[in-house]
């Protein structure tokens, strides 16, 4: 029989997993809106970096609200612009002092926007999808994200699909605002790259 | 920490992981024409159901009028080739303090095939539920559903093209008791306003 402490702390455990897909999910719906101060809100002040597709790495907390506030944000809105993405089979690992953890997701986007490193032209409809590796920190009791790491597979237009356009256009290096490193990892379809999964195997322990 | 307080946590859990099922379980009869179980999962003392632009419907009866009557076409054989896929995604589920209410956020994305006019269709649809649950007699159920369509696009053209394929706001014979309360697709820009508070800032 399990003691009380024994009890609390398999508790807890169960707590943070739940704390951080609601973390995540959040997040989604806070970047489909645009609300990127809410998003930035959701990363700890020490924060280590933030990379999506192929804009780059941003680094700390400070990168963080380059990434979101000036680079996403600092466009002027526009009608029509769309970008859903859709956060989809958290697997969430807690490391055992439950003070920081790791998770992967999937994220499938529906997306309508110009295709920006052309022109800032005629909106196009876009199929996206990517794997999340990111990674979380418990401060005072609340889940925050420490690293997000947006992998994009595909970004096509709606009419072609995967197969014939695996990527359109190209989202960085931004030259207003410049990431501080290059993409660390961007190898869309079809180059076969697998995103490295952050655990061990369930079973094998490998 | 002593066991009432163990008991409170495990509780919480429950209720979160209980309601995340009853969400789901709803598109599960959606998708498969349940609508008598649908009704079920709603409380006796529903506030209203309200989807797409078809109007607000009121209490338990309402609920009843939305799907048996106006989606279920009172128990209507369909041909086979009639499809719903009714995803139902990334629940953010909050339980208030008082344990026995709760509000959820969850999205869709759905494949359908369905009769316009006289025309089989495939469309694709997305949207996102404002929800309200209530605990009865030791079960959750729906007090109140809102389903906000973002698009409902034909497969051949997109959402960009054609975000809506027509407007669903007329019924020959069930009427809502109100007419929609927000009923803002794309590319409105309208932002469905979130159930929950910040999870870090509290705002």
């Amino acid at each position: 029989m399990s003691t009380l402490e024994d009890l609390e702390a398999r508790m807890t455990r169960l707590e943070d997993i739940k704390q951080i897909e609601k973390l995540q999910r959040i997040y989604g719906y806070y970047r489909d809106y645009g609300d990127w101060q809410k998003v930035v809100d959701l990363f700890s002040d020490d924060a280590e970096s933030v990379e999506v597709a192929d804009y780059g790495v941003y680094l700390g907390k400070q990168g963080v609200k380059r990434f979101y506030l000036e680079l996403l944000g600092g466009k002027p809105p526009r009608v029509g612009m769309l970008s859903i993405n859709m956060q989809i089979q958290g697997v969430i690992t807690v490391d055992p002092k439950g003070k920081t953890a790791k998770g992967r997701w999937y994220g499938f986007m529906i997306e309508a926007r110009p295709i920006v490193s052309l022109h800032e032209g005629e909106l196009r409809q876009l199929w996206g999808h990517g794997i999340y590796e990111n990674e979380y920190v418990k401060e005072n009791g609340k889940w925050k994200i420490k690293k997000l790491h947006f992998y994009l597979n595909f970004r096509t237009p709606y009419e072609d699909g995967w197969l014939k356009t695996p990527v359109v256009g190209q989202n960085g290096p931004d030259k207003e605002v410049p990431p501080d490193l290059p993409p660390t990892a961007y190898h869309p379809y079809p180059s076969g790259f697998h995103v490295p999964c952050h655990w061990k195997h369930p079973i094998t322990g490998k | 920490m002593d066991l009432e307080q163990l008991e409170r946590r495990v509780q919480l859990m429950e209720d979160i992981q209980e309601i995340e099922h009853l969400q789901r379980i709803y598109g599960y009869y959606f998708d498969t024409h349940r609508w008598k179980d649908i009704v079920d999962l709603f409380s006796d003392n529903a506030e209203s159901v309200e989807i797409v632009d078809h109007g607000l419907f009121l209490g338990k009866e309402g609920v009843r009028k939305m799907y048996w009557e106006w989606i279920g076409g009172k128990g209507e054989q369909r041909p086979s080739w009639v499809q719903f896929i009714v995803m139902q995604i990334g629940g953010v589920v909050t339980v208030n303090p008082d344990g026995k209410t709760a509000t959820g956020r969850f999205q869709t994305w759905l494949c359908e095939a369905k009769p316009y006019g006289a025309f089989p269709r495939q469309e694709w649809l997305h949207g996102y539920y404002d929800n309200k649950y209530v605990k009865e007699d030791g079960k959750w159920k729906f007090s109140k559903l809102h389903w906000n369509n973002t698009f409902c696009s034909p497969f051949e053209d997109g959402w960009l093209k054609t975000p809506l394929m027509g407007l669903m706001n007329y019924h020959p014979t069930v009427k809502p008791d109100a007419p929609p309360t927000a009923f803002h697709p794309y590319p409105s820009g309208y932002h469905v306003p979130y159930p929950y508070k910040h999870p870090i800032t509290g705002d």
